[in-house]
C-alpha cells in the first residue's frame, strides 16, 4: 500500500513541476491531457465501474461547458459562480435522461446514448433557444478571477486542471472504498445476483450517471476557461467514442489504466502530429493490436484477492 | 398530397440502401454479438471501389449496362474478401475476450479503413460520373420517378427476398440461425462456426457494397468519412427493427428512409438528423428490443 502512495506522490510531483519545462504549446497539450483524464475518469464510473455501455458522455462534458459559456457571455455571470450551475445541470440530465433507458442491455443502452449525444449537438448547431450560437458556438469567455487573481496565464489555467484531476482522484478514491463502489461492481459483475442480495440496482445505476455527469460537467467548466470558446464540434458523438476507447484501451475500473488511456489515444496524436496523416491509419492499428494482446486493456484493474484454491489450473 | 407521395419515393429510395446496409450489421450481430463498426467503412471503400473500376471500364467498353454489372461484380468481391480479412485480423482474435475488447478493435478497424481511403483518395470529394445511368424521369401524376431510383428498389427488394429465402429455406441458412441462437449447441451438431461465421462476413459485406454503390450513384458525390454518417444511421435502422432480425433490418431501414424524407420535406432539413434520433430514442424507451423484437438469445 505504501508502494502505491509513493508512486501516485511521484506521480503528482512530475505534474507540479511539468509546466516550468514546457513551452506554451505543450502546456496548453498537458493541460487537455489532464482535462481529459478527468473525464474519462468520470466516463470510466458508468462503463467499467457500474458496465453500462455509455457512448455520450461528451453530452455531460459539453452541457458543463455550454453552461458556464452562456452563463457568462449572454447573462454575465462572473466564471466561478457558473461552477455550481455547470455541475448540477448536468448531473439533473445525466439522471433525467438515464432514467428511461437504465434498463437497457448492453447495445441498446450504447445506441441510445449515441442519440442523446446527436440530438445534444444537432441542438447546439441549429442554436437553440438562441444562445448557443449555432455551428460557431460561443467565444470570448471570461477568465476565472479570485480575490483579485485572474487565471489569465497558460500555466495558472494548468493548475486549475491539475486541481479538477487531484479532485476527480479523491472522489473515486472514496467510491472505489465505499459501500456504493463495492454495489457497483457488484451490479457489473451480475445485476441479477446483485439484485436477489437486495443491491437497489437501479438506484446506483442512476446515482453513477448522475455522480459521472457532474464531474464532466465540472471538467466542461475548466475545457470553456482554457479554450476561452467552446463550439459544437468538441463535444460531438466522436468525442464520445474517444472517451469510451480511452476507458477500454486503459483499462477498466483501473485508475492508471484510464491515464495511460489518456495519455496513449490523445497525447501521443499530438507527438506525432508531423506524420499528420498517416497517424490514425497507425493509431487503429494500434487499438487493434492492443486489444488482441492485451484484451482487457493497457493497465487491467485487480480486484481483491482470490484465493490460489479457487482456482483450478 | 404530392410532395407527400414524392418524399415517400425518395424516403423508399434511401431507405433500401439504409436496408441493404443494415443487414450486414445485423447478420453479424447475430452470429457474433458484435456491433461491426467497420462495417459503414466498409461501405464507403466499396464506393470508392467502384468509381475507380468504373472509370476504368468505361474507357475499354462503350455499353453502359455491362459497365455496370461489371463494376457491381468487381466491387462485390473486393469488398467481400475485405470482410472477411477483416474478420480474420481484427475480430478473430478476440472471440473469447470482454465483448467490449472486440467493439474496440472494430473501432479501429474503422479508423484503419477510413484512413486508408483518405491516404490512397485524398481528402476531397469524389464525384460519380452523371450520365453511366441515363437520366430517365417518369412523370406519374405529378410524381416523379428516376429510372437510378427504380433500379435501387428493383434491386434492393430482389436482393433482400433472395436473403430471406437463402436465410429461412436453405441449409447454410439454418445453419446460421443455428449459430446465431447458440454457438455450443451448434458446433456440436456438426456446424463448422468458423465457416458460417466467414459465410455471414461475405453476405453482410456484399449486400454492404451494393449500398455503398447506389450511395455512389445515385448522391454521385462521395467523401472519405462517409462511412461513419451512413454506417450510424443503417445501424439505427438496424436497432429499430430489432438487432439480429433480418425483417426486421428492412422494415428498419425502410421506416428510418421513410421518416428522414418526409421531415426534410415538410419540415427543416437541419433538424432531420436530431429527430431521427429523437425516433430512436422513443422506439427505446416504448419497445427496448426493437419493433418486430431481436432474434439474439440472452444468457441469464
Amino acid at each position: 500500500m505504501n508502494k502505491k502512495y509513493l508512486s501516485y506522490g511521484i506521480f503528482f510531483l512530475i505534474l507540479l513541476i511539468l509546466p516550468f519545462f514546457l513551452s506554451s504549446r505543450w502546456v496548453s497539450v498537458a493541460t487537455t491531457f489532464l482535462i481529459y483524464s478527468a473525464v474519462a475518469l468520470s466516463q470510466d464510473i458508468v462503463l467499467g465501474r457500474a458496465g453500462m455501455f455509455n457512448m455520450g458522455h461528451a453530452l455531460f462534458f459539453g452541457l458543463g461547458a455550454y453552461s458556464t459559456a452562456v452563463l457568462n457571455t449572454v447573462y454575465g455571470v462572473p466564471i466561478l459562480l457558473t461552477i455550481p450551475v455547470a455541475i448540477i445541470l448536468p448531473l439533473v440530465f445525466g439522471i433525467l435522461l438515464a432514467a428511461p433507458i437504465v434498463h437497457l442491455r448492453g447495445d441498446y443502452l450504447l445506441v441510445t446514448t449515441i442519440g442523446f449525444n446527436i440530438v445534444f449537438t444537432q441542438a447546439l448547431k441549429n442554436n437553440i433557444f438562441g444562445v448557443t450560437g449555432g455551428p460557431n458556438g460561443i467565444f470570448g469567455i471570461d477568465v476565472p478571477k479570485i480575490f483579485g487573481y485572474s487565471f489569465s496565464s497558460q500555466t495558472s489555467i494548468y493548475f486549475m486542471a491539475f486541481g479538477l484531476l487531484l479532485l476527480t482522484l479523491f472522489i473515486i478514491r472514496n467510491l472505489e472504498t465505499s459501500k456504493t463502489g463495492r454495489a457497483l461492481h457488484y451490479l457489473n459483475e451480475d445485476s441479477l445476483a446483485s439484485e436477489c442480495v437486495g443491491i437497489n440496482t437501479r438506484f446506483y445505476r442512476l446515482f453513477a450517471f448522475g455522480l459521472s455527469a457532474a464531474i464532466a460537467g465540472l471538467a466542461g467548466v475548466v475545457f470553456a476557461v482554457q479554450f476561452s470558446a467552446v463550439s459544437p464540434e468538441a463535444f460531438n458523438f466522436l468525442q464520445s467514442v474517444l472517451f469510451f476507447t480511452i476507458v477500454l484501451v486503459g483499462g477498466p475500473s483501473s485508475i492508471e489504466g484510464v491515464l495511460l488511456g489518456t495519455f496513449f489515444m490523445f497525447v501521443l496524436p499530438e507527438i506525432f502530429r508531423q506524420f499528420a496523416e498517416a497517424r490514425y491509419l497507425i493509431f487503429g492499428v494500434a487499438m487493434i493490436l492492443i486489444m488482441i494482446w492485451r484484451p482487457k486493456g493497457i493497465w487491467p484493474a485487480k480486484f481483491g484477492r482470490i484465493p490460489k484454491y479457487v482456482f483450478k489450473d | 398530397m404530392d410532395i407527400f407521395l414524392q418524399q415517400l419515393i425518395n424516403g423508399l429510395t434511401i431507405g433500401s440502401i439504409y436496408a441493404l446496409v443494415a443487414l450486414g450489421y445485423t447478420m453479424v450481430y447475430g452470429v457474433l454479438k458484435l456491433i461491426n463498426f467497420a462495417h459503414g467503412d466498409l461501405v464507403a471503400f466499396s464506393a470508392y471501389v467502384g468509381l475507380v473500376v468504373m472509370m476504368q471500364l468505361s474507357g475499354a467498353i462503350s455499353s453502359s449496362v455491362i459497365i455496370i454489372l461489371l463494376t457491381f461484380l468487381v466491387t462485390i468481391v473486393v469488398i467481400a474478401i475485405s470482410g472477411v480479412t477483416l474478420e480474420r485480423i481484427a475480430y478473430k482474435p478476440l472471440r473469447k475476450a470482454p465483448r467490449l475488447s472486440a467493439v474496440v478493435s472494430a473501432l479501429g478497424a474503422s479508423l484503419v479503413i477510413e484512413n486508408g481511403i483518405m491516404l490512397i483518395w485524398g481528402p476531397r470529394p469524389k464525384i460519380f460520373p452523371a450520365d453511366i445511368v441515363p437520366n430517365i424521369n417518369w412523370n406519374i401524376g405529378g410524381v416523379y420517378i428516376g429510372l437510378m431510383q427504380l433500379l435501387v428498389l428493383v434491386i434492393s427488394f430482389v436482393l433482400m427476398f433472395v436473403l430471406y429465402f437463402f436465410v429461412n429455406k436453405t441449409k447454410l441458412g439454418t445453419a446460421m440461425r443455428a449459430s446465431a441462437i447458440d454457438q455450443d449447441a451448434a458446433r456440436l451438431m456438426g456446424i463448422n462456426v468458423d465457416k458460417i461465421i466467414m459465410t455471414t462476413f461475405i453476405i453482410g459485406s456484399s449486400l454492404g457494397a451494393v449500398g455503398g454503390l447506389f450511395i455512389g450513384m445515385y448522391y454521385r458525390g462521395i467523401y472519405f468519412n462517409m462511412g461513419w454518417i451512413y454506417g450510424l444511421n443503417a445501424f439505427v435502422a438496424a436497432i429499430i427493427g430489432g438487432i439480429g432480425n433480418i425483417p426486421g433490418a428492412m422494415l428498419g431501414g425502410m421506416l428510418l428512409g421513410i421518416f428522414n424524407a418526409l421531415i426534410s420535406g415538410y419540415l427543416s432539413s437541419s433538424w432531420a438528423l436530431a429527430l431521427t434520433y429523437v425516433l430512436l430514442i422513443i422506439i427505446m424507451i416504448f419497445r427496448p428490443t426493437g419493433i418486430l423484437g431481436e432474434r439474439v438469445a440472452e444468457k441469464v
